[in-house]
């Protein structure tokens, strides 16, 4: 009898597809300046009062009937800049929610879960700690490493000790990595299956490879990786990309990792055509979900915050005393894959899993729109394709030459579609 | 496809749909600009659609306007003297009050939502007038849920009164109310794909309600750092230029694309101003073309008591007001 195969998958998030995603952008001020962040408004000036985010927690829960309230579990998420850096206000927002559920008798008393996706600078802290402690059981908790020292402290370096005359902060010379990777076997202590967001830009693609490796050598079982939205790329990017990725496939499957580790980069479902019909769907969340900033202002998501945005202004959809504009909301829950996607992109023969991002795809409109798809990733995904088809060619043939192919394919998870 | 050129021939040009004119201070096309719009509508087959100021134009612009056919919007009392004595059934006269004359067949009444309820008997009067009547509410994105009631009980009245007229032969043509009754797909504004806007400065617009933002400094959020309130879509030296104007489409509009409500103006300039995307219609925009839409329904119900009216327009009952409440069904 053979041995019974295991091909590990990248997990679904909590509740996947049954939970409201409520953000509050708790700060916009963070101990690093990512050279590729997205959040190019990043300041030492946008806190969080507790004033707003009560109020904000209130207008959420009176309001528990409304459709878009209506879900049957909530995510509260904190995102900054660096979350942790408000740790103080973040305990007191999580107490305050646990409390008005539990008074109110809300639908969502336990079932819901604080989420969080840190740069991982502080996460030894006590106040930190203290209140991992104290809520365990209902968190999700990121910690953001970029793989190889090198790597990582390419792009992730600190911020400039001195904010300029607008609170905006610039990048240092100094990488993150050492202050980072301390902090990993605590969080995998108290979080086994932790996964770990990897973001690729171009100066980034020759590290590929031993950076997921050394991101596993930590005890990382689950990387989800992925290429930047915005128009970065070069000529040849693409090739290099695959060559690495081909790479990347050699060393998952000689080395036997596929068992016990995920690479999001590898899926047997994408590189497929997709029908204009029945796979119209979009692929992001936005307008789904709901973000809060300092000022009270509501987001369709925190990238049409104007912090996160190059050139377009800040797409508010409402504040936290007037509550919500449903009517600012209505063209994101229309949205679909084929009106705002060229023709080229509908035509795609490689389309499914070629991701987009709602807010990158409105900054870079030639319009004020969310139905314009920003296709900068074209040719990355195409290479990714090529190198996934390497992939599974090769897994499945060593799957059936140990005869398991059949096994693997019988108790194969059923997969959801992806979102945003 | 284009087929129409909207010129305004002065910044003080009658405003003729949802948007106010709020320019108040005279501003004449200059003459060289209009010959070149005439130019332009001629070299692409475009029907010219002339808007009038309130006061008479210098005499040199009278034969530079009659050179080609054309419709002229004016306002009501201020019927264009041009010396041709061949008179448009197109023309379009419009008022912002209720007058007894009527002089084109033609007429585009502009009210709020509250001068339309304590109008309703003067207006009813019109629809005997044998002008098609062309009722523009001018505050739609004040129109509240507490209103639909309001509005259906109004339409019901006005549809005693046409069907009446109907009963005595005549048929009256009144855009909330019988345009559904005739339509058997989508008949809206269509403006930047089947008409364009061409304003004093030279500039294109999709329609006056752009050229009235820039001119009044409204932001176009496109530019956080470099906030600009141009809306031009091209000039008489570079010639159209509309990015995105496949969603200015009926096909890239989710919600309307499978909707039964033709008769809606499906006002994209109102979209953009409610819900901030030109292809996404607001609540409000929804509600009060799907009230008329039913009320439209039941007088083709009433007037096929009397026989065969359009047996090939079918309008079937529904049972909501805003597609988007309903769009999973889709």
């Amino acid at each position: 009898m053979s041995t019974l195969i295991n091909i590990k998958e990248n997990q679904d998030a909590w509740q996947s597809g049954m939970a409201k995603n409520i953000t509050f952008i708790v700060t916009k001020d963070c101990q690093l300046a990512c050279k590729y962040c997205y959040l190019v408004g990043k300041n030492v000036k946008e806190r969080m009062p507790w004033e707003v985010a009560k109020t904000f927690i209130d207008y959420v829960l009176d309001h528990e009937n409304d459709s878009e309230f209506a879900m049957e579990s909530v995510i509260w998420e904190f995102i900054g800049g660096e979350p942790f850096l408000e740790i103080e206000l973040i305990d007191k927002i999580c107490d305050y929610i646990k409390m008005e559920l539990f008074r109110r008798n809300h639908h969502w008393f336990n079932s819901y879960r604080f989420s969080f996706s840190t740069n991982g600078i502080n996460y030894h802290e006590k106040a930190v700690q203290d209140f991992i402690k104290k809520n365990r059981d209902h968190l999700s908790i990121g910690i953001t490493i970029d793989g190889t020292e090198k790597k990582h402290d390419m792009n992730r370096v600190w911020k400039q000790p001195v904010a300029d005359d607008n609170g905006l902060t610039k990048p240092s010379e100094r990488g993150s990595y050492k202050d980072v990777v301390k902090n990993i076997p605590l969080w995998l202590e108290q979080f086994p299956g932790g996964g770990t967001k990897v973001t690729i830009s171009s100066a980034d693609i020759p590290y590929i490879t031993e950076s997921v490796l050394h991101l596993y050598s930590l005890g990382i079982h689950e990387v989800n990786i992925n290429v930047v939205f915005e128009d970065v790329w070069q000529d040849g990017d693409d090739l290099k990309f695959e060559e690495q990725l081909m790479q990347l496939a050699d060393a998952i499957i000689d080395g036997g990792y596929y068992q016990d580790y995920a690479c999001s980069f590898f899926s047997e479902h994408i590189g497929k055509p997709q029908d204009p019909v029945l796979d119209n769907q979009n692929w992001c969340g936005a307008g789904k979900m709901l973000s809060v900033d300092a000022a009270g202002n509501l987001y369709p998501c925190t990238r049409f915050a104007q912090y996160s945005l190059r050139d377009k202004e800040a797409w508010i959809i409402g504040n936290i005393h007037d509550g919500i504009d449903k009517n600012k909301l209505r063209p994101f829950l229309t949205l679909d894959r084929t009106t705002q996607s060229p023709q080229k992109c509908i035509e795609c023969e490689v389309a499914s899993g070629c991701a987009w991002c709602q807010g990158e795809n409105y900054d870079a409109a030639h319009t004020h729109t969310v139905f314009q798809r920003a296709t900068a990733i074209c040719l990355m995904h195409k290479a990714r394709v090529r190198a996934n088809n390497y992939y599974w060619n090769k897994l499945y043939r060593k799957l059936e030459l140990e005869d398991l192919r059949e096994q693997y394919e019988a108790n194969k998870r059923e997969v959801k579609p992806e979102i945003c | 496809m284009l087929q129409y050129l909207v010129i305004l021939l002065d910044d003080t040009s009658v405003a003729y749909c949802h948007a106010d004119n709020p320019l108040k201070e005279r501003c004449l096309m200059p003459i060289e600009t209009l010959k070149k719009g005439i130019l332009f509508g001629m070299k692409h087959n475009l029907m010219i659609q002339y808007v009038f100021p309130d006061h008479a134009l210098p005499d040199e612009y009278v034969s530079v306007i009659e050179s080609i056919d054309n419709v002229k919007i004016y306002p009501m009392g201020c019927k264009p003297v041009t010396g041709i004595g061949v008179e448009s059934e197109a023309d379009v006269e419009v008022a912002n009050s209720i007058s007894n004359k009527v002089a084109a067949k033609n007429l585009v009444l502009r009210l709020t939502f509250s001068e339309m309820l304590k109008q309703k008997d003067n207006i009813a009067k019109l629809f005997a007038s044998g002008a098609r009547i062309n009722l523009c509410i001018t505050d739609m994105e004040q129109f509240t849920d507490e209103q639909i009631e309001v509005y259906r009980n109004l339409l019901e009245e006005w549809n005693g009164a046409l069907l009446n007229l109907y009963k005595q032969g005549q048929s009256p043509q009144f855009n909330l109310l019988t345009d559904r009754m005739v339509l058997d797909k989508m008949h809206n504004c269509e403006a930047g794909v089947s008409n364009i806007t061409l304003a004093p400065n030279g500039k294109f617009y999709l329609c006056p309600a752009f050229y009235y933002d820039e001119q009044m400094k409204v932001d176009n959020q496109l530019n956080h750092h470099q906030p600009t309130s141009d809306y031009s879509v091209g000039d008489l030296e570079k010639f159209l230029d509309i990015p995105n104007q496949q969603l200015l489409k009926l096909d890239h509009a989710p919600l309307c694309r499978v909707c039964d409500a033709y008769q809606c103006r499906r006002c994209i300039w109102l979209n953009r101003k409610l819900t901030w995307d030109h292809n996404t219609p607001s609540h409000q925009q929804c509600v009060m073309a799907h009230i008329e839409r039913n009320a439209s329904r039941d007088l083709l119900n009433e007037i096929r008591k009397m026989g065969d009216f359009m047996p090939e327009i079918q309008i079937k009952e529904i049972h909501y007001l805003d597609p988007f409440d309903v769009r999973k069904e889709f």
